[in-house]
């Protein structure tokens, strides 16, 4: 637990140093690799299950292309690709997390791959930490902090600057 | 909050100070002298701001003197308030600032409201001013213009909008005055009530910009149109003298002939516009998009396997019913996009009637198939263009009136704008009775220009599309209305944005006919669905020309120039779309293929794909600001099978092809 102050004192997030009590609330965890994360709730719009995606050419590996939501064509984004992970083969336990993120001006519709989705968890103040440095670096501002709940840690994901960046760095190192 | 003069403010105080004054010989004492004090600094304040200094100054010195609790400073301070007064009366008030912030502080969506009636009213009152023009003594039509000044007056008082008010009031008065007959409508009134439509048009849009946040554009004040309006209210004061003499009919007045029938049609719409609703666009494209869903729903279920085998035939029948109903429900839903070409063509007849005053030109303007419906995004994208060509055949189309009289035609010059449906297309066309388009005229600029060999033999047609390369101008001079070689290229280039053709019919000494031919929507395209591989692609079918399977001798392999296909007698590049995109097809051999003959701006290709799936209605939806802009897609559309299609962008991809070489 020392340690664990000692860690948060200085933030690897650094850039958007977001006090935890802002960031207590109701999470959907969801399974990537070996690794839970976490995003928070009001931004999800729906979970479905894995369905044909159409491929878009001229386009980064991780988008794997569009979908039909209810007679709106909306993006997919492959998160293990997009966090430089493996590649997985998709199975009935993957799923596609509706996401609602604020774009230039209007709100737009983002499908997220997860290898599958946990739960939903009411994560308190006193739960969360701040991303620790990692000591290489690399700043990760796309990360709000880790939360302890049940003696595991979960990251928590702040979804909207992992949609709009371009590139993710720092992630792989954490997981694996 | 009401926007209170200084004037206004300082009276007040003056008020308030009388009543402590009086309350003050019986109170006295440390909270009344604060009391004084600090309406006196008030005051003063108040008082230098209006730059009344000598009040203010008198003001300061009076609280000084109150505040000292070492005299009774009360017969001074009843002394000095008269002195205030009159100080104060000669405040003078300062203009309220053009800003007009009381009104822009208002409800959003009131001032919104008022935008749009208003407009609404302004465009009845400038069909039924070229009414007037035309029938001077048409009482309806004068009663409607009024009652458009009126309503627009009452909701800008309502919404403090000053200018609009006064602009209005003036214009109504001036109106009232013609209603009684005590004016007659001369084509100079009708120019100053255009003008004020126009002023008050104007600062509607300066209002919306405002409303949308964005910076608003000045609008002058409107004290030159009102003493415009003023003088001729003066004119007709002098009753007994005769009534200004009516300019005569004829001379340098455009007429609108389609007036009647428009103020009938206007009529029309007045009595239908209390059963029209308006609905937000997006709540229709959440509609659009559901029916999209829900037909692709019926089909699933018309198609089920399950049901293939069914032979009941009451269930056949209600399913096709189900289907019938579901095409409907389609229909009615995207005709919902659709607006009338009414107020385009009014548009265009307000601009015929002051090109021809301008020019001295004598025409009439005739509009036919006004009511033909149109997706709302074309008819605005419409405008620009219409406009150019209105003006082109004013401009360079009608002859000079003496002209004419040589040429044994009738002085008043005839420009028709007109609508129809013609195979499931809308066809515009603008003509005008004029001299037609000088077919050696134009080969001789275009041989100076290089765009032509001398001694081309060329047909008529394709002498005519000359006038639509960039810069092509045959006109002798430029006025400010056209003949700057920019015009007719940028014509073409708008209605090929909205995925239209234009083409021009022309007889020397007869005249000339632009026909426009446009999709009913933008909305909804048809396209062939073709496979390559896994993938499936809509290629839009007004940019497909024919499909072959090649035999092997039509391919011609070119040293790094890449293939090129040998179509009647024509020699095409060949575009092989799995190579443009990266995929793996079913077969990379041209001659085990299907080969799409495409055109894109004027540039025909071949587009090489594994197979024909079929042909499909789609609606066109934008892939989202995600992706950005995708070399060779124009967005995405719901399949039969529920899945996405990618809609290809054809001159992107024959321009990409072109850009790698």
């Amino acid at each position: 637990m020392q340690t664990q102050e000692a860690l948060s004192v200085r933030t690897g997030g650094g850039a958007n140093p977001v006090r935890s009590e802002e960031r207590a609330g109701k999470y959907l965890t969801f399974r990537l690799g070996r690794e839970e994360f976490a995003i928070q709730v009001l931004k999800v719009r729906e979970i479905m299950g894995m369905q044909d995606i159409t491929e878009v050419p001229h386009t980064p590996a991780y988008v794997k292309g569009v979908i039909n939501l209810r007679g709106k064509v909306i993006p997919v984004v492959d998160l293990r690709l997009k966090f430089g992970l493996p590649e997985a083969p998709y199975d009935h336990r993957t799923c596609i997390i509706v996401v609602q993120i604020q774009g230039p001006g209007t709100p737009i519709l983002t499908g997220i791959v997860v290898d599958a989705v946990s739960e939903v968890l009411n994560i308190a103040a006193s739960e969360i930490d701040d991303t620790p440095d990692f000591g290489d670096g690399v700043e990760t501002p796309y990360l709000l902090g880790m939360a302890k709940t049940k003696g595991k840690v979960k990251i928590l994901l702040d979804i909207d600057s992992v949609l709009t960046a371009q590139e993710l760095q720092g992630l792989p190192s954490l997981v694996q | 909050m009401a926007h209170r003069g200084p004037k206004q403010a300082a009276a007040e105080l003056l008020n308030r100070l009388a009543v402590d004054l009086v309350m003050g010989e019986e109170a006295g004492g440390e909270p009344w002298r604060a009391s004084v004090e600090e309406t006196l600094k008030a005051l003063s304040q108040v008082m230098a701001e209006a730059e009344s200094f000598e009040g203010a100054r008198l003001a300061a010195d009076l609280a000084q003197e109150a505040c000292s609790a070492s005299q009774n400073c009360i017969p001074r301070l009843s002394a000095a308030i008269e002195e205030l007064r009159a100080l104060t009366e000669g405040i003078s008030e300062p203009a309220p600032p053009p800003q007009a912030p009381a009104a822009l502080a208002q409800d959003p969506e009131l001032l919104s409201d008022f935008i749009v009636e208003s407009r609404e009213h302004l465009g009845s009152i400038e069909v039924q001013l070229l009414t007037l023009e035309q029938e001077p003594a048409n009482a309806e039509a004068i009663h409607t213009v009024f009652r458009g000044f009126h309503t627009i007056k009452g909701l800008a008082g309502f919404l403090e909008l000053d200018e609009i008010r006064q602009v209005a009031h003036e214009v109504e008065t001036l109106l009232d005055l013609a209603r009684n007959g005590q004016l007659k409508i001369t084509p100079e009134v009708i120019d100053v009530v255009l003008a004020a439509a126009d002023y008050l048009n104007r600062w509607l849009d300066r209002l919306q910009a405002a409303v949308a946040g964005g910076p608003a554009p000045e609008v002058a004040s409107p004290e030159a149109l009102l003493a415009r309006v003023r003088a001729m209210l003066e004119a007709p004061a002098g009753s007994a003298a005769p009534a200004p003499a009516p300019a005569p009919p004829d001379a340098a007045s455009a007429q609108a002939r389609p007036a009647k029938e428009a103020a009938e049609e206007s009529d029309a719409k007045r009595g239908s516009a209390e059963r029209t609703v308006k609905v937000n666009t997006a709540k229709l494209d959440y509609l659009v998009d559901m029916v999209g869903e829900l037909v692709i729903a019926q089909s699933l279920v018309r198609h089920a396997p399950e049901l293939a085998a069914q032979t009941d035939s009451r269930l056949a029948r209600n399913l096709s019913q189900m289907a019938r109903i579901t095409e409907e429900v389609q229909k009615t839903a995207m005709s919902m996009r659709m607006v009338t070409l009414g107020r385009l063509f009014q548009k265009m007849a307000r601009l015929a009637r002051d090109l021809g005053r301008k020019s001295g030109k004598q025409l009439e303007f005739e509009t036919f198939g006004e009511d033909t419906e149109l997706d709302r995004n074309i008819v605005e994208e419409l405008a620009d263009p219409l406009m150019h060509m209105v003006r082109n055949a004013v401009d360079h189309g009608i002859e000079p009136p003496e002209e004419r009289a040589a040429a044994g035609k009738p002085p008043a010059a005839r420009v028709t704008l007109k609508a129809l449906h013609q195979s499931g297309q809308i066809l515009i066309e603008i003509g005008d009775d004029g001299r037609g388009l000088d077919r050696q005229k134009i080969l001789h600029k275009a041989v100076e220009k290089g765009l032509v060999e001398e001694g081309a033999a060329l047909s008529d047609a394709e002498v005519f599309n000359l006038i639509f390369q960039p810069g092509f101008s045959t006109a002798a001079e430029v006025t400010d209305v056209s003949g700057r070689g920019v015009g007719m290229d940028v014509v073409r280039k708008h209605i090929q944005k909205l995925r239209g053709r234009i083409e021009i019919r022309s007889e020397a000494g007869r005249g000339t006919v632009f026909s426009i031919k446009l999709p009913l929507t933008l909305a909804i395209i048809d396209g062939l669905v073709v496979g390559v591989g896994q993938h499936r692609y809509i290629v839009p079918i007004y940019g497909v020309r024919e499909m072959l399977r090649p035999s092997e001798e039509q391919i011609t392999r070119l040293e790094n120039r890449g293939e090129t296909v040998m179509v009647r007698d024509r020699l095409l590049p060949l575009v092989r779309l799995h190579q443009v995109f990266q995929v793996e097809p079913k077969s990379a051999e041209p001659c085990e293929s299907l080969l799409i003959v495409a055109e894109a701006e004027e540039k025909s290709f071949c587009l090489m794909v594994d197979e024909l799936i079929g042909k499909q209605e789609v609606v066109i939806k934008s892939l989202g600001d995600m992706f950005g802009a995708i070399p060779g897609i124009a967005g995405g559309a719901i399949l039969g099978d529920g899945r996405v299609g990618l809609i290809l962008d054809l001159s992107g991809l024959y321009f990409r092809t072109g850009e790698r070489r």
